[in-house]
């Protein structure tokens, strides 16, 4: 009797991860060798996507954007919210739970939101920055959407504003959970804070530095709405293309659906590299702190 | 023993839970189905900007309060992305706003299907009240309209997948207070003539950023809003863009060879490296402060963005005037509405629409909105000619605008005209940020535009 509806009973999601899962990527690997365009001519088109996404040289320019972008939000981003949670943590700190709730506002804020905001911030001739800048004699101004470094420091500090309080929270978890007896023998053997922090804090919080790390990546590898608000089509010379915005120019401004179909596989391909690599490194943690 | 009963009992209940729901479901949907026999119709109404005004909305919703118009905004190029995508898979649109940049991509190919072609249509006697005689088509209502511009509407196939709702006829709009500042005149026949070609209008473009204190040129201020505007502005006073009319659909791509874009791409680089422009971007946060503090003395202005310009900057009133475009007539924008066909609402849809375009309400528009009529019928109607804008200080507008819409020739709009147009864009942008040379860009430029032909 069991067994007889324990299909039925898991069906449901199968079902569901089948129609909108599996199939649609079935369907772009299928598309991704034609030339596709839904409202016009769709023909076979070989392995031609492939061989002219590597000589695309947009593709380049968003795969270096991708990872400038994702190294400048990620790891600043990381040592504040360390920072943050050091702060958190601390037992003399009056009304806790407000400074953990008000961290975790901007995660709630649409990003079209902080973009406008950011935008507004960022501005050549009227933003504040440029305002803060202006101020130091001989400087210019900086037109930031325009440079490359510049506009990625820009999506980066939307992209972290964003995520910071979010990350501070698993930080302040995992914190807590390390037992104060660690600190205070170590405050027995004359640890200063800083030391306590490096050697006691750090390495017990190893594996939450990897899933912030891994998550941070996958992130990374997604940005997308942040550099379409600056400017859909990514900058005068593609300064901020990302790859999700490529590709989705790709099928949606260019009506090239089979070449985004490709753009796709490429990103995955991307995305399975980078899991072997954070395979790896997160095994050899697990093998050294379990040794 | 027991184990049997307990499951027994489950099943009885998940019985009666399922009578208990399915009665409640006739219930409801007994409930549901007198409020439809109203038959109350919605039109839902996709566009962009000030397309659709609420004040004539309104208007029509009192002739037909059987009718709900629902307008939903998007910017112009998201909306085409969407519109793209529901001919793929139907939607809830009746209506759809297209701009006249993307009406070669509906013309050609197999995609006016999308559209529903109005020939077939007729006006229902619903009408007669707002003063729409009733059996109308579309072929009926073309006299009234300005004859290229309707045929920006017209697909290739022969099929009317569009009716227009304006001409983006193109001025300058110039501060007068600003001028005056610079000793230039301020008369705006004057200042007419003081730019017959563009060459003119950078040289005085220069005069005027040469007074300009040191303190004003740092903070960003200039002749022209965005000296890049010149670039379309130049296009459309030709007689080809892109693509050149051959007789077939598709026209021949002339982006390499056109002289034409060469003109206009080398006037517009020689304003840059003139530094007349702000170099602020139209329809940006910067743009919209910009007109506010005085950031530019001119703005090369369709019709339509007078409108805008009165709202972003309320404080500017009466400090603005209107004088002619350098080079002749210019043409900027406009738009089409057309009935997707799967609307399941087309001939309340082809009423409204009909009533909507009408001279009537052209003018209204016009009045309200700036939006240029386009309808040539109006072209010698009194209450057109005399009208007068106190924001632009009390230029004739009327006036003005149809002397210049009357210059204008047909240009073709080829398949990816907007697509190509905002490449050439992007690449006069990189020159304004003096990233690239003029050449250079303009070579990364030919080589972007090949790209979208390729995969």
């Amino acid at each position: 009797m069991n067994g007889r509806w324990g299909y039925p009973a898991i069906a449901p999601f199968f079902v569901i991860f089948l129609i909108f899962g599996v199939a649609p990527v079935v369907y772009s690997v299928y598309i991704s060798f034609y030339k596709w365009d839904p409202l016009g001519v769709s023909e076979f088109n070989g392995i031609n996507n492939f061989t002219f996404l590597l000589q695309d040289s947009d593709f380049w320019i968003a795969l270096r954007n991708t990872f400038s972008i994702w190294a400048l939000s990620t790891f600043p981003q990381l040592a504040m919210a360390l920072g943050f949670a050091w702060i958190l943590r601390n037992r003399r700190l009056k009304g806790k739970s407000f400074w953990r709730t008000i961290l975790l506002v901007p995660n709630i804020t649409s990003v079209i939101a902080i973009t406008i905001v950011f935008q507004q911030l960022f501005g050549r001739d009227y933003g504040i920055i440029n305002s803060l800048i202006q101020l130091i004699p001989g400087v210019e101004r900086i037109d930031f959407v325009e440079g490359t470094l510049s506009s990625h420091i820009q999506i980066a500090t939307m992209i972290t504003w964003r995520w910071l309080g979010y990350n501070t929270l698993i930080f302040l978890a995992s914190m807590l959970a390390i037992p104060d007896e660690l600190y205070e023998s170590a405050s027995v053997d004359g640890a200063s804070r800083w030391q306590q922090f490096v050697f006691v804090t750090l390495p017990q919080l190893k594996n939450t530095i990897t899933f912030v790390l891994i998550v941070g990546t996958i992130g990374g590898l997604q940005v997308f709405a942040e550099p379409q608000q600056l400017g859909a089509d990514g900058g005068s010379t593609k300064q901020f293309l990302t790859l999700t915005l490529f590709l989705y120019n790709q099928a949606f401004l260019n009506n090239k659906y089979g070449y985004a179909a490709a753009v796709g596989i490429a990103i995955t391909i991307i995305v399975l590299i980078i899991s072997t690599i954070n395979f790896f490194i997160t095994r050899r943690i697990a093998s050294e702190s379990s040794s | 023993m027991l184990r049997t009963t307990s499951t027994g009992l489950n099943r009885k209940n998940s019985k009666s839970l399922i009578g208990i729901s399915a009665a409640l479901i006739l219930i409801v949907s007994s409930f549901v189905q007198p409020a439809r026999a109203a038959d109350p119709i919605t039109l839902t109404i996709w566009t962009f900007g000030e397309v659709i005004q609420p004040g004539l909305q309104r208007e029509y919703q009192k002739l037909h309060p059987e009718v709900k118009i629902i307008p939903i905004k998007n910017d112009v190029d998201p909306l085409h992305q969407k519109t793209v995508l529901s001919c793929q898979t139907g939607g809830p649109a009746d209506i759809i706003a297209f701009e006249v940049p993307y009406s070669g991509y509906w013309r050609t190919g197999n995609r006016p299907n999308c559209f529903q072609d109005l020939r077939q249509m007729k006006t229902s006697d619903t009408n007669a009240a707002a003063g729409i005689a009733a059996g109308l088509s579309a072929t009926d209502i073309k006299k009234n309209y300005l004859p290229w511009r309707w045929e920006q509407g017209v697909a290739f196939n022969d099929s009317v997948i569009g009716i227009p709702t304006d001409v983006g006829g193109l001025q300058v709009a110039y501060r007068v207070d600003l001028f005056k500042k610079a000793g230039l005149p301020t008369d705006r026949t004057q200042v007419s003539k003081l730019w017959p070609t563009w060459e003119k209008f950078i040289a005085v473009g220069k005069k005027y950023v040469a007074k300009l204190s040191a303190a004003e040129k740092k903070s960003g201020k200039g002749f022209i809003d965005d000296a890049g505007s010149i670039y379309s502005a130049v296009m459309n006073q030709g007689t080809a863009k892109y693509y050149q009319a051959d007789g077939t659909d598709a026209g021949k791509l002339v982006y390499k060879t056109n002289p034409q874009i060469k003109k206009a791409w080398n006037t517009t680089v020689s304003a840059l490296n003139a530094g007349i422009g702000a170099r602020l971007g139209q329809f940006t946060s910067d743009w919209n402060i910009g007109m506010n503090k005085g950031a530019m003395a001119t703005i090369l202005s369709p019709a339509w963005m007078l409108d805008y310009i009165k709202k972003q900057a309320p404080e500017t009133r009466g400090k603005w005037d209107i004088a002619n475009l350098p080079g002749g007539g210019g043409n900027k924008g406009g738009t089409e509405l057309g009935i997707p066909s799967y609307s399941k609402n087309k001939q309340a849809a082809f009423d409204f629409l009909t009533w909507y375009l009408a001279p009537e309400q052209q003018l209204k528009v016009f009045k309200t909105y700036g939006l240029f009529p386009s309808t040539s019928v109006l072209y010698n109607d009194p209450e057109l000619l005399n009208y007068k804008d106190e924001f632009f200080n009390n230029a004739p507008v009327g006036q003005i605008y149809t002397q210049g819409v009357l210059k204008l020739k047909p240009i073709f709009e080829g398949e990816l005209e907007r697509k190509i147009d905002t490449l050439f864009g992007a690449g006069l942008g990189r020159v304004a940020s003096k990233k690239m040379t003029p050449e250079k860009s303009y070579a990364l430029v030919i080589s972007d535009v090949d790209k979208l032909f390729k995969n």
